[in-house]
């Protein structure tokens, strides 16, 4: 595969919950190595677009590949393993289960124990709280570090792509900081990230490119630079003459 | 729709809106006249299959409603049958069954109508009293507890001797109930059903059956409208007790408890949980199968030999079939629909 | 005091064997949401099994009953169940009940109606004397039995890969999928763990009773069930603590209640189910996590 090709590409993908469609004929190519994010506000359809690469949702149309491999076509217990990790919404934790049993669960599809025992020891040198608390129900862990913990579940299963949804929800400010100090760390590593996010603002200094969403189709697009200095920014967010019936709630 | 002027407007309306009531009336109607030719024997077996009817027309009015599947209303079937039967039997009967009854009870002779609508009434008052904290429970949890019901029902009438015979059949009911008490009752039922699912309370209950929290988001008042279903369906449930009572004559605490859950719920489940017509078609289905099943097991003549199917087939059958139903068909034969009006506009 | 130590044995030996009927019960909740009516006749009919295999040495007879009681509960799952996994719990409940009566009423159609006598281990009717005080052999070995099936499960699900997979699933099945957690496995050993569970609890039962009949496994769940309920749905250790609080106070209750209350005792534990789901919804030890669908 050669570095022109996107490690993801989507096309004409049409995501429909019954009579409802959230995602109208979406295009996006995401390349090896970049960050891209997708802002845009509440309903406009940017879980969607992750539950669809995920494999949580089938699409109703439209095509989606990864490393040469259709997604479309992979059941949703094996997408991991073909290298794509979802933090999910809301982070997904399993609160009675510990830390580091939550952090083995990343590893689910990996074969080779003795590296998962030594990535695990990186990732509690990375998140010093999270070892202090590795045999504590990961219920008890406050809302930043349990999403230091769903990060570090993620990434224990050695993504290529890693996939976030709203990272910054519900989190303290300062929390936030550290979460996206993180990410600059995982994409230094070459690791490829898809973000998604209300809070668009967080997303200039650690993005590539940044793609507007609203009403389920994509209205902006283009370098983090390019999008952040932009006067439509804000008529594009809340799809003020696109789709405004679809925007908002 | 256009409207059209005057009188003869609104009736067509009113028939329109009526009509799912009126073609099952008439379809069961239809049936019992026609059995009413028949001999003896087939009179019997549609007179047990309208009391059927009554009871799974019964269960649907919650079921359908609230969306809530409910294993208690045998219980109340129960409750109706040993209300009526202790109001109705000759006092000298009871005396011989129940030397411990009340005195008040013991002398009573009331006339079988009377003793019917007793027997729902305290039914429904039961239904109120132990409905009225578990219509807040939802899904699995108030499916459970109606479990509960049929459960605490089957142990205090097996063991309230004095009052009920405990496990002995009780037996000398006044067994009036013909083949034309048996329709008329179904008619009122399926009336009864059908009226209330009309009313605005049934509306908002079934409309909160898709999305609880939005409806009471909305302000519905979704336990009362609940209870409310729940009241009347044990009412009608009384109804039918009191009816199977009177026809075979005798109430055993043991034909109140699982396998006549079981019947009931399957023929509402084969018909459709979602609408009258559903349950009708349910109670009718069965019917005519438990027919055709009895006539595998009485078996055919070849030559010398009698082939025959094993008794308890027809069991078999009825829950196969209703597997088969939730698993490729779970809206069941009726598929939440009502029974259309026929003719193009 | 003989006779104090006598009913708490009882209450223990029959709670043991009321949390042994709901931790069947409860595994397949947690992971599916399921309230497997079914497992009533796992336990029938792993007695029926017994009563097949009579005559045959010990292991083969008790291996046989696992092995039927193990077999049925995958393919139930596999017919009734698997094609029904995204349905509401209503619809999931209506089939459950289907396969109870089915399977029940087929094997009445197979086997008669009647209850049948079963002299299976009779050594362990025998008393036997511990600190001076008269008790059954059979209490003791249903105590010492559950016991080690607890700490088996327990062992199982806290210390192996598979056993984390059906944790993590209980709690959170579709996040687990997401993880790689394969749900058709999941489910499978869930149904394979609760027909061993069934078909020790039939043994148990079958020794206690010496008869095998169709409605044996339907009366146990029935209680059983009721444990799981108190305890908590979707928790295991609730489904446990509630199947022991269950069948211990049957016997206590028996033991307590004056002569013409005593056959009410059910009665009682049922009233007592309906007053805790009020009261506290999600049990006495309800799991973490559990969502209930809307």
């Amino acid at each position: 595969m050669t570095a022109s090709t996107p490690l993801l590409e989507i096309a004409g993908l049409v995501v429909r919950y019954g009579a409802i469609t959230a995602l109208r004929s979406i295009d996006l190519a995401v390349g090896e190595g970049e960050v891209v994010s997708i802002v845009g506000p509440n309903g406009a359809g940017k879980t969607s677009l992750l539950s669809a690469v995920a494999g949580l949702v089938k699409p109703a149309q439209g095509t989606m590949t990864f490393a040469g491999r259709r997604l479309d076509l992979v059941a949703l217990e094996d997408v991991v393993a073909h290298g794509i990790a979802l933090v999910p919404e809301g982070r997904h934790i399993f609160a009675s289960l510990s830390v580091m049993e939550n952090l083995k669960l990343g590893a689910t599809v990996r074969r080779d124990a003795g590296a998962v025992a030594a990535d695990m020891d990186r990732f509690f040198g990375m998140f010093p709280i999270l070892s202090e608390r590795r045999r504590q129900p990961a219920g008890q862990l406050s809302g930043g570090e349990q999403q230091q913990l769903a990060i570090a579940r993620a990434l224990l299963s050695r993504p290529r792509l890693l996939m976030l949804d709203e990272p910054s929800l519900g989190l303290a400010p300062m929390i936030v900081d550290q979460i996206y100090a993180l990410l600059r760390t995982i994409r230094a590593q070459g690791t490829t990230i898809l973000l998604v996010e209300q809070n668009a603002e967080r997303v200039f200094g650690v993005s590539d490119r940044v793609f507007v969403i609203s009403g389920g189709t994509f209205g902006l697009s283009g370098s983090a630079a390019e999008i952040k200095n932009d006067p439509r920014f804000d008529a594009a967010y809340f799809g003020v003459g696109m789709h405004a019936a679809a925007g908002g709630r | 729709m256009a409207l059209e002027s005057g009188g003869s407007g609104r009736v067509a309306e009113a028939l329109r809106r009526a009509w799912p009531l009126i073609a099952l009336c008439a379809i069961v109607i239809a049936i019992a006249f026609a059995a009413s030719f028949a001999p003896a024997v087939v009179q019997r077996r549609t007179t047990q299959g309208l009391i059927n009817l009554v009871a799974v027309v019964a269960l649907y009015t919650f079921v359908g409603n609230s969306g809530i599947l409910s294993f208690g209303n045998v219980a109340f079937m129960a409750v109706g049958a040993y209300v009526s039967a202790l109001l109705t039997m000759k006092p000298g009967a009871k005396s011989i069954f129940l030397p411990d009854l009340p005195a008040i009870i013991a002398a009573a002779e009331w006339p079988t109508v009377a003793g019917t609508l007793a027997g729902g009434i305290v039914a429904a008052l039961v239904a109120l009293l132990v409905g009225w904290p578990l219509m807040r429970l939802t899904g699995v949890s108030a499916s459970i507890a109606t479990f509960a019901i049929l459960v605490v029902a089957y142990v205090v009438f097996g063991n309230w001797t004095s009052v009920t015979g405990g496990q002995n059949s009780l037996m000398g009911l006044p067994a009036y109930v013909d083949l034309w008490t048996a329709l008329a009752w179904a008619v009122a039922a399926m009336a009864i059903a059908f009226i209330y699912q009309e009313t605005r309370s049934a509306l908002l209950l079934r409309a909160s059956r898709e999305d609880e929290t939005a409806a009471q988001a909305a302000g519905i008042n979704v336990v009362a409208h609940r209870l409310i279903a729940f009241v009347i369906s044990a009412f009608l449930s009384g109804i039918a007790g009191v009816l199977l009572g009177h026809f075979l004559g005798i109430v055993r605490v043991e034909n109140f408890y699982l396998d006549l859950t079981f019947l009931i719920v399957a023929m509402l489940i084969i018909g459709g949980r979602g609408s009258l017509t559903g349950a009708v078609a349910g109670a009718v289905v069965i019917a005519m199968l438990t027919e055709a099943l009895r006539q595998i097991e009485i078996g055919f003549q070849v030559g010398h030999a009698t082939i025959a199917a094993p008794a308890g087939v027809g069991d078999v059958i009825l829950a196969l079939i209703m597997l088969l139903i939730i698993l490729f068909r779970p809206a069941g034969i009726a598929g939440g629909r009502e029974i259309t009006w026929p003719f193009r506009r | 005091m003989e006779r104090l130590v006598q009913i708490l044995v009882d209450a223990v030996s029959v709670g043991s064997l009321y949390a042994l009927t709901a931790l069947g019960i409860g595994l397949i909740f947690g992971v599916m949401r399921l309230i497997n009516f079914a497992h009533g006749e796992l336990i029938t009919i792993a007695a029926y099994t017994l009563l097949a295999l009579f005559g045959l040495p010990l292991p083969v007879m008790l291996f046989g009953a696992a092995a039927v009681a193990i077999l049925l509960a995958l393919v139930t799952e596999r017919v009734a169940f698997r094609p029904l996994r995204n349905a509401d719990p209503t619809t999931l409940l209506i089939s459950s009940f289907a396969v109870s009566f089915f399977l029940q009423k087929l094997l009445i159609l197979v086997v008669g109606s009647r209850l049948k006598g079963l002299d299976f281990l009779p050594v362990l009717g025998r008393q036997i004397e511990l600190a001076g005080i008269r008790l059954q052999l059979l209490q003791i070995v249903t105590i010492l039995v559950s016991i080690v099936l607890l700490a088996a499960l327990t062992w199982f699900l806290r210390a192996t890969r598979l056993g984390l997979h059906m944790r993590a699933a209980a709690e959170d099945f579709r996040m687990a999928r997401v993880l790689g957690v394969r749900a058709n496995r999941v489910i499978a050993v869930a149904f394979a763990l609760s027909g061993i569970l069934a078909a020790a609890v039939s043994c148990l039962v079958v020794v206690q009773t010496g008869v095998v009949q169709p409605r044996m496994g339907l009366q146990l769940v029935i209680i059983a069930f009721v444990g799981t309920v108190i305890g908590g749905l979707g928790s295991l250790s609730g489904a446990a603590f509630g199947g022991f609080l269950v069948g211990a106070a049957s016997i206590l209750l028996q033991a307590l209640l004056p002569p013409d209350l005593r056959a009410f005792r059910e009665a009682f534990v049922f009233i007592a189910v309906a007053l805790i789901l009020l009261l506290r919804p999600q049990g006495l030890i309800p799991a973490a996590g559990l969502k209930e669908r809307v």
